[in-house]
């Protein structure tokens, strides 16, 4: 029994983790209608951006989430709108294709940057905490606390700000948007600013908890896109029930299965979704 | 202009580019033979096994430096090519490939991880390239190599036994053995189970998968049983991962690992609440022989790991198995490197220049290394070795023993 409560508590804190990115993924799904396999460069680089400001500037953790969003998220923003916007008039599958090898590029800068080595951030190892047979660490609850006060934040900017609202228009009807006077190219932008932004932070959340290298997002670049694609490719709640239902997922599997294949549940999760339900949890376009 | 051309008949000219034609046509063996001999080093210089690739080539360089200023083997000089491996397969075939079919080098020495050497071999023996690695997995010796490969590294079956006899040692009776999948998971497991049995005790194991930022769900699966020991068979990345979630999951019982995975690059990169007490075992260098310390002198680092002391031995094998040949091929290396490593009643040497002198007065000799006896069986394995085992004491390596 207590194996089922720790997986799920488990399952909740890595989904929450996994929300972020997911968010960011969909994002820019809902705006510009393509997957930015790219987001995986910029979680590692919003990893490394906060790893520099917390060992080099000695920032604590909380003030790194900022750092990560904008470093992550102007970079990123300012990359895939140039970089990549040559090739949207050619359809999704060709910037798609673009973003993988922008993956390629940012990976190796900050491996050519850094090196391969597994770097921790500076802060305390804490020994967990234990709620009956249940594990849980100081850092992770940190962490949960933080990924849930930044969807607030998310979906308040969607619902209330000028930008979030323009965003909504956009992914629901481009053209009726551009009628009303949205200015589709600065929607665009912040899209992607908060897209990359928030990979950036899914970076340094993850990272806190563990370490990270060059390889940081691509590690769980899989996950994320699994995760988008279960909850509705573009769909924001969609994102985080995705993830929920993914972080869960994965560790449950593995109360049956050795964990060598934990991996392998995020495929199975997106084949099966692909064949039962193409629209995803929460269907598309519910932004 | 016009003068230089007068000066010269038609007969004179013709004559002239016969005798170049017939340069270029001359046999490119013989151009071959002139030519320097290639030898390469396919170490990791990224990766798991970065900390070692860079100090392994320079202590091949160093030889190779010497005994070219000696003159050479067989009157030519030695070049030496170097490659990265990456720790990864992949990368390490290509870089073979690369060695193989465009420097066209007669031997590769020092690949690292078991993976990349058991990805690499097949290309060597089919190439007749001769292949001296440092990875322990015991498939490797069992694959058909036809003798073109040799290993200084001790395999697990011999390491596995260590692993078991010494957590025995220390008290443990119920192990966890925690390992990601690599080629030599299956065999060392097996020894230590039956290292573990036959005093009384039992192992168990968990593979992981070695590229996850967290294993606390494994760790859990690891501790659920209550075991004395843990015996960690990762690389460097992996096993700090893991020792960091240990730690946090309040485990205090033993921990036991391989001195490449836990070194003093891991020790820098944890808390040192988190190492405390952890045993390491590796194959201990012939440390106080005398090719031992003129390695120490040679390469100016004080405990040469025991990588680069077996790539030392390897490269002066080599070199001294291709005088014994009267030839620089991989085929010849193959047939005569025991004839220089363990020759019987043959000349003890501890280097290169030594064995190179009396292999040309015809003597025979028998090479002792700074990584032991360098002794290899029929498959290719080294016969004999010690092990050196420490314990991290105050963030530091302290000897327990050699044995």
């Amino acid at each position: 029994m207590n194996q089922l409560w720790q997986a799920l508590a488990n399952g909740v804190m890595a989904g929450a983790l996994l929300a972020i990115p997911a968010i960011g993924f969909s994002a820019i799904f809902a705006v510009l209608r393509y997957p930015s396999f790219a987001i995986a460069g910029w979680v590692t680089l919003g990893a490394f951006a906060g790893w520099v400001a917390n060992t080099k500037l000695g920032l604590p953790a909380l003030a790194l989430i900022p750092v990560a969003f904008l470093a992550a998220g102007l970079v990123g923003g300012l990359i895939e709108n140039t970089a990549l916007k040559a090739l949207r008039p050619a359809g999704a599958l060709t910037v798609a294709i673009g973003s993988i090898g922008l993956n390629i590029v940012i990976e190796n800068l900050i491996r050519f940057a850094y090196g391969n080595d597994l770097r921790g951030f500076d802060l305390p190892l804490k020994p967990d905490l234990r709620f009956g047979g249940v594990r849980v660490g100081p850092q992770q609850i940190e962490n949960l606390l933080m990924a849930v006060a930044i969807m607030a934040a998310v979906f308040l900017f969607l619902k209330f700000s000028r930008f979030g609202r323009g965003m909504r228009a956009v992914a629901d009807n481009p053209d009726l948007a551009r009628l009303k006077g949205i200015d589709p190219k600065a929607i665009s932008l912040v899209a992607l600013v908060l897209g990359c932004g928030l990979a950036g932070v899914g970076g340094v959340l993850i990272g806190l908890d563990t370490s990270i290298d060059p390889l940081t997002g691509y590690r769980v670049l899989l996950s994320v896109f699994a995760a988008a694609v279960l909850g509705g490719l573009g769909s924001i709640p969609g994102a985080v029930a995705g993830a929920l239902a993914l972080g869960l997922a994965e560790e449950l599997a593995l109360l049956i299965a050795p964990p060598t294949y934990r991996t392998g549940i995020g495929f199975v999760a997106i084949l099966l979704m692909l064949t039962f339900r193409p629209r995803g949890l929460l269907g598309e376009r519910a932004v | 202009m016009t003068d230089f051309i007068k000066g010269l008949d038609r007969r004179t000219i013709l004559t002239g580019a016969a005798a170049l034609a017939g340069a270029a046509a001359l046999p490119r063996l013989a151009m071959a033979q002139a030519g320097p001999i290639k030898l390469a080093t396919l170490t990791p210089l990224t990766g798991a096994g970065g900390p070692y690739g860079p100090v392994m080539v320079k202590a091949v360089k160093a030889v190779v430096d010497e005994v070219n200023a000696a003159g050479g083997v067989l009157g030519r000089k030695i070049e030496l090519i170097s490659e990265d491996d990456q720790t990864n397969p992949e990368a390490g075939v290509r870089a073979a490939r690369k060695l193989i079919d465009i420097d066209k080098v007669s031997a590769i020495m020092g690949t690292w991880a078991s993976s990349v050497t058991t990805a690499v071999a097949p290309l060597c023996w089919e190439s007749k390239t001769f292949l001296a690695t440092v990875s322990g997995a015991d498939a490797i010796t069992a694959l058909p190599h036809q003798g073109y490969l040799i290993r200084t590294q001790p395999n697990t079956t011999l390491q596995g036994r260590k692993f078991g006899e010494f957590a025995l040692e220390q008290g443990a009776k119920k192990v966890v053995f925690l390992t990601p999948q690599t080629p030599f998971a299956d065999s060392q497991f097996a020894n230590i189970k039956a290292a573990m049995e036959k005093g009384g005790g039992g192992a168990e194991r968990l593979i992981y998968d070695d590229k996850k930022p967290s294993y606390r769900t494994e760790v859990d699966q690891a501790l659920a049983g209550k075991p004395d020991a843990l015996i960690f068979g990762g690389y460097t990345p992996d096993t700090t991962v893991l020792l960091k979630d240990i730690f946090r999951a309040g485990y205090t019982g033993k921990k036991i690992a391989f001195a490449y995975s836990v070194n003093a690059k891991l020790l820098e990169g944890v808390p040192a609440e988190v190492v405390e007490g952890i045993y390491t075992i590796a194959p201990s260098p012939a440390e106080g022989s005398s090719a031992h310390k003129r390695l120490v002198k040679m390469i100016g680092a004080e405990n040469p790991d025991p990588y680069t002391t077996q790539i030392y031995d390897q490269i002066n094998l080599i070199l001294m198995a291709i005088a014994a040949g009267g030839e620089a091929s991989g085929s010849a290396i193959k047939d005569n490197v025991r004839k220089v490593s363990q020759a019987e009643g043959g000349a003890k040497v501890d280097n290169a220049i030594d064995g190179l002198k009396l292999i040309a007065e015809k003597k025979a000799v028998n090479y002792d290394g700074a990584s032991g006896p360098c002794d290899f069986t029929e498959k290719g394995d080294i016969a004999d070795c010690q092990f050196r085992y420490e314990q991290v004491k105050a963030g530091k390596f302290a000897l327990v023993k050699i044995a």
